[in-house]
């Protein structure tokens, strides 16, 4: 397989685009008065954003929510990993839904459902607290700091879970046991010992599960904004989504630090990650540790596995399709099933507006997947198989926007679509997301392509086959699961898209994860829970088509004369 | 068929530095015969391989298989891998992974459009020539490392082709299966009759397999000769050191005795084969292998080639004691039959055969 040589630099020019522009316009941006006066430089929206004095109180939430998740996520996700390799709890295949079914759940649904189970005045499990035990008060209030904190932290426990369990399961037993049989305590041992040679791996899950809640839109707008709880990613909608005038130069300058944060702590995710290799203690002979027998315990300790499973997975979709069903929240009595009906269902369906987003996201899912996927695999390509000093700039480049926390980049195309045809276009969405989910299609890919020895290749011309069957008939096959892999994440990714979608979507180019947010807004949770399973479905059904067209293409490949 | 190389030099630069690779390399390969070159690792015989089998582009120089010239720098010809008919299995097999057994070997006939029909016939004797019928529908993901080896070379051999070379295909596997498939192998291409290339840095592999081998050493070949010359009597100190273990001790040329010399060592003067006729007066170095030192009667003492030794130390390997001698101040290998009583520290008396002591230039 040769392309020719201008395919690298094409690519950097394409990527950079993609990922280098907004950022250069954001930085423009916060330093111009605004839309009309582009590119004047002017300071002003620095000195106003940063002597705002909320701002303090907006850093301070940031803080505590975005710290108080990553602790949620990575110590549930160190319970979890531990509990899967250590112990011989039962019905392990838990550990594998629990990491990754909830990734399919939509951030903002699972938001949704935990403000209808715990909101203050008719959530349904304070409602059920209150006659339970006669209280005059709700028990519980969701729109609070713990309330984010709690949720966010449950949301990114995939994502700790993926870091964490490798590096759990990979660990060499021995350095345990010699620390015993060096007399230590099992606590010693725990805290000498085991955690020290994960710390690597943890203070790689805190440093994304921080990026992630940075990004984070969901959470903080539909339980943060209700309890007037503002960190940076609301602060900034709120600059430009409420007021007479919506403030681009004072979002950008607010941007501007955010982006810098996050950027900073991937390139320090990035050297952890690739320095743990030191950490890591893989041994060659396939050992196999001493479990630890839970005896009296394990009966519990499945309990919390159990229902952690269900409040991560069952519950939301239950939640939802309960609403759906209702004509207003309430707790489930007789009363409340025979009030049932499909009524906020052919409402939905009804709406113009729900149906444009239905239309629009699904479009962005195909098209856009589509065609990420197409630029990942000449990316992945050329970082994988070219590995030239260009190939290395063009790694950096498209890792980038790994860090980009959406809200931020979305006023970054902001400031770049507003002068261009596209502005306000469903186009302007799909340039935006491919740009922004850009390593989500690379990452697979370029597992695939560091799979493919280049003995396989050559060995395919030696038997007489010519560069471009090799290509047909041997990379592409053994392409094929990186790219559903790819393609199946940045579709679901697409489908769900909120962060970047509240910034540019405009009237006409709504897509269903702001049509949600707006019927939040709005208290329509019926309406919402209808929408939202549809995109749970939508989501599921490009998922399960994708798996089955990807089999079907292997199956006819090998087929084929 | 013959393959002729003459002149072929190719560079790679690696962190801005050039490495010659192949260096002016001049070399004929007989027909019909298993050939090998055999050198340390970046010694540049793998690179000499992929430039034969069109994977690699040469620098400078010319290649013929047969009477088809598929490389000449000169007169700007290059024919692509896929065009040469050749066969190969690689260090990795490369067996893909997406197709089973049948589609892995019938991958050659299928790309030279070779009717269906045929195809069945010749995968099935291909894989019944390397013992493998009856795995036709099995995943390729699901072969042992010796069953990938198989399928590798039915791939390789089912479109019968001119030249068949291997890429240290034994690497990959264990001791034991490593030295059954070196039998095997030898087998199959003896009963082929096609001409093999074979690369490797296995002394013993080139030995065992091989009709002829070429040395290679920094991207030259240094020499060229069937296994028994390049091990007895070999020309050059750097092969008689690389192709076995090999005691070598310098010395001055002292007087002739028809094919022998008379060298005069650290150890005191010995008797060897001047072969290259290494005129008295001149530096020399001695190369005797550890099996051709014998122990000797007590009563031989004074005699030719005898040596008086102290036993430095003595590891017992199972099939015979590998014994490091001192004598003077110089420290000779040699192996003892396990039977004989020796002991760390003791007296013994050795014996050079003559025969087996060669002259090299120093």
């Amino acid at each position: 397989m040769r392309i020719k040589p201008p395919l690298t630099p094409t690519l950097i020019v394409i990527v950079g685009l993609l990922t280098i522009s907004p950022v250069l316009m954001l930085a423009v941006g916060s330093f111009s008065e605004g839309f009309g006066t582009f590119g004047n430089f002017t300071v002003d929206k620095y000195v106003e954003a940063y002597t705002d004095p909320e701002l303090i109180a907006v850093l301070w939430n940031t803080l505590i929510f975005t710290l108080g998740s990553a602790a949620v996520a990575t110590l549930l996700a160190l319970f979890l990993s531990y509990t899967n390799t250590r112990t011989n709890i039962p019905f392990k295949f838990f550990f594998g839904i629990i990491s990754i079914v909830p990734m399919m759940i939509p951030h903002i649904l699972f938001a949704v459902s935990w403000v209808l189970l715990l909101n203050p005045s008719n959530g349904i499990l304070n409602r059920v607290m209150m006659d339970l035990f006669g209280l005059d008060r709700a028990p519980f209030n969701i729109y609070s700091l713990p309330g984010m904190i709690l949720v966010e932290g449950l949301l990114d426990l995939p994502i700790a879970y993926l870091i964490i369990a490798p590096a759990m399961s990979a660990f060499d037993v021995s350095l345990e046991e010699s620390s015993k049989v060096c007399g230590a305590s099992p606590l010693r041992t725990l805290t000498r010992v085991t955690l020290p040679v994960l710390r690597p791996a943890i203070l790689a899950s805190v440093i994304l599960v921080i990026v992630r809640c940075l990004a984070s839109f969901a959470v903080p707008s539909v339980i943060g904004m209700p309890g007037r709880i503002y960190v940076l990613a609301t602060h900034i909608y709120r600059i430009i989504s409420t007021g007479f005038a919506a403030d681009y130069g004072k979002a950008a300058a607010v941007g501007m630090s955010a982006l810098a944060a996050s950027i900073l702590l991937i390139y320090l995710y990035r050297y952890l990650t690739s320095e743990s290799g030191k950490y890591v203690t893989i041994s060659g002979r396939g050992f196999k540790p001493a479990l630890i027998d839970l005896k009296n315990s394990k009966v519990p300790l499945l309990g919390v596995v159990g229902l952690l499973s269900f409040v991560l997975i069952v519950l939301p979709v239950l939640v939802l399709f309960y609403t759906s069903m209702l004509p207003y929240v309430m707790v489930p009595t007789a009363k409340a099933f025979s009030q049932m009906g499909w009524k906020n269902w052919t409402d939905v369906l009804r709406d113009p507006i729900s149906v444009l987003a239905l239309r629009n996201s699904l479009t962005l899912g195909l098209v856009g997947a589509t065609l990420g996927v197409i630029l990942s695999i000449f990316v992945s390509y050329v970082i994988v198989k070219v590995r030239t000093t260009a190939s290395g700039i063009l790694e950096s480049l498209s890792f980038l926007s790994f860090s980009f926390p959406g809200i931020v980049i979305g006023v970054g195309f902001m400031w770049f679509f507003v002068r261009t045809p596209l502005y306000a276009t469903v186009w302007a969405l799909l340039i935006g997301y491919i740009a922004t989910y850009l390593p989500y299609g690379i990452r697979p890919l370029s597992s695939a392509f560091v799979q493919i020895h280049s003995h396989l290749e050559e060995s395919s011309r030696v038997c007489g086959a010519n560069s471009f069957t090799t290509l047909r008939r041997i990379v592409i096959p053994l392409l094929v699961p990186g790219i559903l892999a790819g393609w199946i994440l940045m579709a679901t990714m697409f489908v769900r898209e909120l962060t970047l979608s509240v910034v540019l979507s405009r009237p006409g180019s709504e897509v269903l994860a702001v049509q949600i947010l707006r019927f939040a807004e709005d208290g329509l949770w019926g309406r919402l829970s209808a929408l939202g399973i549809i995109m749970i479905f939508l989501s599921s059904f490009l998922v399960i088509a994708a798996s089955v067209l990807g089999r079907k293409l292997a199956k006819r490949d090998s087929l084929e004369d | 068929m013959e393959i002729r190389i003459a002149g072929l030099t190719k560079d790679f630069s690696s962190e801005g530095k050039r490495i010659r690779a192949l260096d002016h390399v001049d070399l004929t390969i007989p027909a019909n015969r298993i050939f090998t070159l055999l050198g340390p690792s970046g010694c540049g015989k793998t690179t000499l391989l992929r430039c034969i089998v069109g994977l690699e582009s040469p620098d400078s120089g010319e290649i013929a298989i047969g009477d088809e010239i598929v490389l000449s720098k000169e007169r700007s010809i290059f024919v692509p891998p896929e065009k040469r008919g050749l066969g190969m299995v690689f260090q990795t097999y490369a067996i893909w992974p997406h197709m089973n057994v049948f589609d892995n070997v019938a991958y050659p006939l299928k790309s030279r459009n070779t009717p269906m029909e045929e195809i069945r016939i010749r995968v099935a004797k291909a894989l019944a020539f390397v013992q493998m019928e009856g795995f036709e529908t099995r995943p390729s993901t699901k072969l042992s490392g010796g069953q990938q080896q198989r399928v590798a070379l039915a791939r390789a051999l089912v479109a019968e082709p001119k030249v068949i070379l291997f890429d240290e295909p034994l690497s990959n596997l264990d001791a034991k299966l490593r030295e059954e498939t070196r039998k095997e192998l030898r087998r199959f291409l003896t009963e082929l009759n096609i001409t093999a290339v074979y690369v490797t840095h296995d002394r013993v592999e080139a030995l065992a397999l091989s009709d002829r081998i070429a040395v290679m050493r920094a991207g030259r070949i240094v020499e060229v000769g069937d296994p028994k010359k390049i091990y007895f009597r070999s020309d050059s100190r750097f092969v008689a050191d690389f192709i076995g273990r090999a005691n070598l001790l310098r010395g001055r040329v002292v007087m002739l005795e028809d094919a022998h010399a008379v060298i005069d060592t650290d150890i005191g003067t010995i008797v060897g084969l001047n072969s290259q006729k290494i005129a008295p007066g001149q530096e020399a170095v001695l190369c005797v292998r550890p099996e051709f030192i014998k122990l000797a009667a007590t009563g031989a003492a004074g005699g030719r080639n005898i040596f008086r030794g102290k036993v430095e130390t003595l590891l017992f390997t199972g099939e015979a004691y590998e014994g490091e001698i001192r004598i003077g101040d110089t420290l000779v290998t040699t192996t003892i039959s396990p039977t004989v009583p020796v002991a760390e520290g003791g007296e013994l008396f050795l014996s050079f055969d003559p025969d087996h002591c060669f002259l090299l230039p120093a």
